[in-house]
Formats: C-alpha cells, structure tokens, sequence
C-alpha cells in the first residue's frame, strides 16, 4: 500500500513538469486566442455569427471534412494490412514492414510533399511511364487537387494508424484464433469474424488519430493542392496573416479546438490512452 | 557631451585665449568645432548608446545573405550597430502581432506599401523620418508616410518558348487566350496581380485599372479556372511550375523570371508587357528595441546606389533609388524592373487601393479558386 502511494505520487511529480509547460505553452496563449475571437474587430459573437453565413469558411470546413474522412478510411486500410504483417509475419516480412513504417518518420513533410510532386505532375514519373507504355494519351491530372492532397496525407498519417493497430494485435491472444480454427473455421472466416472484431478498440484508436491529425494539416494541402484544396489550417493562416482578420481566424480556431477536443472525448470512452501506443 | 560639459569646453577655451596661450582666431575655431561637434556626440549617447542591434526582417532565403551584404555589414562598419537578419516573413498580421506583443523584437521590416498604410493607420509604425530619409533618393510617388520604397519588383509573364514557338505573348489579354496560346496557367494564390491581369485581358485600359472592378475580374477568373494548373503560394513553387512543364505560361515574380529563364537555359522566357510593378518598402515598428532614429538611419543608408546594385545583382531587385540605374551594365538592363524602357511598358500596382480593400478581394478570390 505504501508503496503503491508513492509510486503515484513520483509519477505526479515526474508528470508536473509536462503538465506546466503544456500549460504554459498552450493552454495559456490558447485563452488570448478565444479572448480575440470575441473582442475583434469588435466586441460580441459577431465572429460566431460570421462562420455561420461565411460560406467560404463552411466550404473550407466541409472540404476539410470530407479530405479527413477520406485520408482517415485509406490510412486505417492500408496500416492495417502494414501491421499484420509486422505483427504476425516471418522475420524477414517484419523487417521489411518496420523498414516501410519508419522510414518516412524521419523524412521531412516538405520534402515528401515535393517528392510527390516529382512523382505525380504532368511530366512525372508516373505519367511519363504511363504515356510510355501507350495507356494514356495526355497526362492524368493527379497533383495540384484533391486527388494530390489525399495522397501525401495518406503517406504522412500511415505510420501513425500503425501503432494503435500493433498494440491491439499484441494483445490479442493467439488462443483464440487456434480455437476458432479447430472448430472449422476457415482462414478467411477466422480473420473477419474473430480477428478483426478483437482489434476494434486498435481500429477506432487509429482511426480517431489519422482524423484528427488530418484537420490540421497545413503544408501538404497548400503543396500538392495547388491553392484550390485550402484547408481549414491554411484559412486560419490566410485570416491571421495575409488578410489579417484576426476574429474570425480566432474563432475557426477555438470552433477546430473545439471540435477535436468532443472527438478526443468521444475516443476515450472506447479506447484507453495506453492501447494506442 | 552634455551641455554642461560644452560649456565648460568653451569657458576653458576662453580662459586659455585670455591667459594669450591660444590665439583668438584659433579659440573661434575651436570654440566652433565644439559646438559643431555636439548635435552628433549628443545622438551618440542617446539613440546610439541603446541602439547596438538592429533586427531586420524579410522574406527569407536569399534575401537573408543578400540583404547582410548590401546593407547590414555596410551599415555595422559606419555606425557600430549590428544588423541581424530575420527571414519569417513580416505579413500585415505577423507585424501586428508584433506591436500588439507591447514589447517587439522587430525594428525593421520589408514591408508591403499597402500593409503599412493599415499599419501607420492603427499607430503600429514609426512615421518615416523625411529629415533622415532622403525623398529625393526616391522614385517619385513610392515613399509612403509609414514606409519608405528600398526596391522594386513586378508581377509579369512568363512563358514556355518551345511551345509558343515565334509567338510570344504580348500581355494580359494572350494570358487569358487558350485558343492562341493552347497550355495550362498559373496564378498567384494571394490575388495580388491575379485582378490586375484579368481586367486587363477584359479589355479595360491600363489607365482607367483602379479603382479595380472586382466583380468583373472574378468573374473572368472563375470562368477561366480550368485552364489553371495551380496557384502558386511561394516563388519556389512559382518556379517549379514552369520548369517542370506543370504550366506553359505564368505570371510570376519579376525577380524569379530571371532566374528560371537561366534554370531552363533559355526555354522559358518572360515579357514586360503589362507586367505589374510592385514596390517593396522599409517600415519601423513602433516602440522598436534599437531606437527610431537608428532605423532610419539604416533606411537612408539603404538609398545608396552602390547597394541598391548589389541588391540588383543578387536578387533582381529594381533599384529605389533611380540613381542606381546608370550604374547597370547595358546587357543586365533587360532585366531591370524598373528600367525606363522596362517600366513604360508596365502598370504601378495602386497601393492606396490596396490597404483599402485587399482584406475582402481576397476572401472573395480564395473562394473562388478553391470552389
């Protein structure tokens, strides 16, 4: 008993310091940010009432939306076929599958997105193969879109959904699958009907994560979107920056903060902070 | 030295005359140089004793290097300040961010005119000091009363010559024509030249331009979003654009076209037909940690032709100061901005225009490109 207090209370003091500086860091300067978005230009709602008829931040948000939704549906694919091979593979598929999943952490997102560029554009490296071998006549418009901007979020979050994903599938007991399959079932069957159900929490984690990270995407979308995929991290800056309006940009922020904050919320009660490391 | 200590100069000049140890002629000459001496030794130990740094801000990349070369190490040597460079981009709202702090860190910025008349106006800038400043040293109509112009450049075409073959675009209205000029487009994504460019293709003249007929430019805009591969955000991604074949034609920075005409050996080339002169300017923040008189120091230092060349050969930039033009060897003339037989080719952006309404143009711009 004794020790168990203890051991909570160096835990506590282990934590402050993290706690302070997130704190200070963010928490503190966040509450001028939401002061702004009631006092400029001038004092009120009026910048509550504004994103409510603005309809071009309401396209931004719906854009941004619907480019998350998309990212998060691909991502959580693709990581899931990734992890299972990390997870449950030969040594040899787990080193390639490692190599996959960390050498693009240590890259940097402006490099990748250019690199992406490099690969995508009208003389790239896939047109120009795909004109080689004869199967398009003119380049495929793949980059400087929507099309471009999912496709270099989707590189960039793919690492993220993978831990959540490993850490459920560690933890899943190899019994069970062994039962399922010596009562019958099917390699197929046993994958859809008792692996996949057993990694749920694994999946709303990963999903939740590569989600939420989309919503703030800035320099992906403004490179390979080619200014006609604006975001709502891009919109903020254009209203503190270029414009600058800094009301309304305040007021999309604390509506984005607030929006992550209830999906966050939403999270734990499905999934606990421990499973998706 | 103080007042009191020319004073007791004098009186021991004058005690010195009269023992006969110095001659009269001699105690007025010297009485002179006190007195003439004391303004400068004065400033040196108010503005100058807290003013050891200078932070200037700009836009980054070259500019850091280059702006160091011309203009800081110049001004360290003369003065004993130290100019440090920053290159985070000094937008209206970074600016203003800064002021609103209560405590900058900036004292100079390279500003957009039009940003610092809304600055000036909301009391974030020091009024440019025309005592210190030279007008004359000063294309006329480009010193504001918040900023001070210290370079040119201009938004102007650019093209793929191998695919145009002899025909070369004339201006605007060949920008905007895809039956004669068949290829895809790009943009500036912060409007700026973008409204300019439309109306003209319109058939608007150059000289009736402001104030702009916006919903006729966006009109002509939406219509022609098609035949835009991207709006570029940066001149990085400007030049990349065309020399990756992204685009067969551009408005880009005058002071990029150069430069991808030199990256593409000559393919891609650009015109000065209706290119867009914008002026780039010095502004001082208000309450600045090295002192007003300082910076406008720095700025008047900024006016000397020498420098303005370097800034030319290092970055393109048009020379504020027209006396820098003759200075310009003839086979670089072509690519002078601000070149007389360059700029009665071109338009001045109307920055009064802009500090009035950029805000709102560009709300409306940015949705409708990225509808």
């Amino acid at each position: 008993m004794r020790s168990y207090l203890s051991d909570r209370m160096g835990a506590a003091l282990l934590m402050a310091p993290l706690l302070l500086f997130l704190v200070l860091a963010y928490a503190w300067p966040f509450l001028g940010v939401v002061k702004w978005s009631f006092t400029l230009p001038t004092p009120g709602l009026g910048q509550y009432e504004a994103l409510l008829t603005d309809d071009l931040v309401q396209s931004v948000f719906i854009r941004t939306l619907r480019i998350a939704a998309i990212v998060t549906i691909v991502s959580v694919c693709a990581a899931y076929a990734i992890t299972v091979v990390w997870v449950r593979g030969t040594p040899a598929q787990r080193l390639i599958a490692e190599f996959c999943i960390l050498v693009p952490f240590w890259i940097s997102v402006l490099t990748r997105a250019f690199g992406w560029v490099a690969l995508l554009s009208n003389r790239g490296l896939i047109n120009t193969w795909l004109q080689a071998i004869g199967f398009i006549s003119e380049p495929l418009a793949l980059v400087r879109n929507e099309f471009g901007v999912i496709v270099g979020m989707t590189h960039f979050l793919i690492p993220f959904a993978v831990f959540p994903l490993a850490s459920a599938m560690r933890s899943l007991d190899d019994r069970v699958l062994l039962a399922a399959r010596g009562l019958g079932s099917s390699r197929m069957r046993t994958f859809w009907t008792v692996f996949v159900p057993m990694t749920r929490s694994g999946i709303i984690g990963s999903a939740m994560i590569v989600f939420v990270f989309s919503l703030g995407f800035f320099v992906t979308p403004a490179i390979l979107g080619g200014g006609r995929s604006v975001m709502i991290a891009e919109l903020i800056y254009l209203r503190i920056f270029q414009s600058p309006d800094w009301g309304l940009g305040a007021a999309i922020s604390v509506v984005l903060v607030l929006f992550v904050g209830v999906l966050m919320a939403v999270l734990f009660r499905y999934v606990k902070p421990r499973q998706l490391i | 030295m103080t007042n009191d200590t020319r004073k007791q100069a004098i009186d021991s000049l004058s005690a010195k005359a009269g023992r006969g140890e110095i001659s009269r002629r001699q105690f007025t000459q010297l009485a002179a140089l006190v007195l003439a001496g004391t303004p400068m030794l004065l400033r040196s130990t108010g503005a100058f004793a807290q003013a050891k740094e200078l932070v200037l801000v700009n836009w980054g990349g070259d500019a850091i290097t280059a702006y160091d070369a011309a203009y800081g190490q110049a001004f360290t040597k003369d003065t004993g300040i130290t100019v440090k460079m920053d290159g985070s981009g000094p937008t209206e709202g970074a600016i203003s961010a800064q002021f609103k702090s209560g405590a900058p860190t900036w004292d100079l910025v390279d500003v957009d005119p039009f940003s610092a008349i809304t600055l000036g106006a909301q009391g974030a800038l020091e009024p440019i000091d025309y005592n210190i400043v030279d007008k004359k040293k000063m294309r006329p109509g480009f010193g504001w009363d918040y900023a001070a112009s210290t370079y040119f450049f201009s938004y102007i075409i650019a093209y793929d010559s191998e695919k145009y073959g002899k025909d070369a675009p004339t201006g605007m209205a060949d920008f905007f024509d895809v039956k004669k000029f068949p290829g895809k487009r790009s943009l500036y994504k912060w409007g700026v030249s973008s409204w300019e460019a439309a109306l003209l293709a319109d058939g608007i003249a150059p000289a009736s331009l402001y104030p702009l007929d916006l919903k006729r430019a966006h009109d002509k805009i939406a219509a022609f979003k098609e035949n835009v591969v991207a709006y570029w955000g940066g001149g990085a991604e400007s030049q990349s654009v065309l020399l990756n074949g992204e685009a067969s034609m551009a408005i880009v920075w005058s002071t990029r076209a150069s430069l991808i005409e030199q990256d593409s050996g000559g393919k891609i080339k650009f015109i000065w037909d209706q290119g867009l002169i914008s002026p780039g300017a010095l502004a001082v923040l208000k309450g600045n940690p090295g002192g007003k008189d300082a910076a406008m120091k720095f700025i008047a230092s900024a006016q000397d032709p020498q420098k303005q060349l370097i800034m030319f050969d290092k970055l393109g930039q048009g020379p504020a100061n027209p006396a820098t033009d003759a200075l310009i060897p003839a086979d670089k003339k072509r690519i002078n901005p601000v070149d007389p037989d360059n700029m009665k080719k071109q338009i001045a952006l109307d920055m009064d225009w802009y500090a009035k309404n950029y805000g709102a143009a560009l709300d409306e711009y940015t949705k409708i490109i990225s509808a």
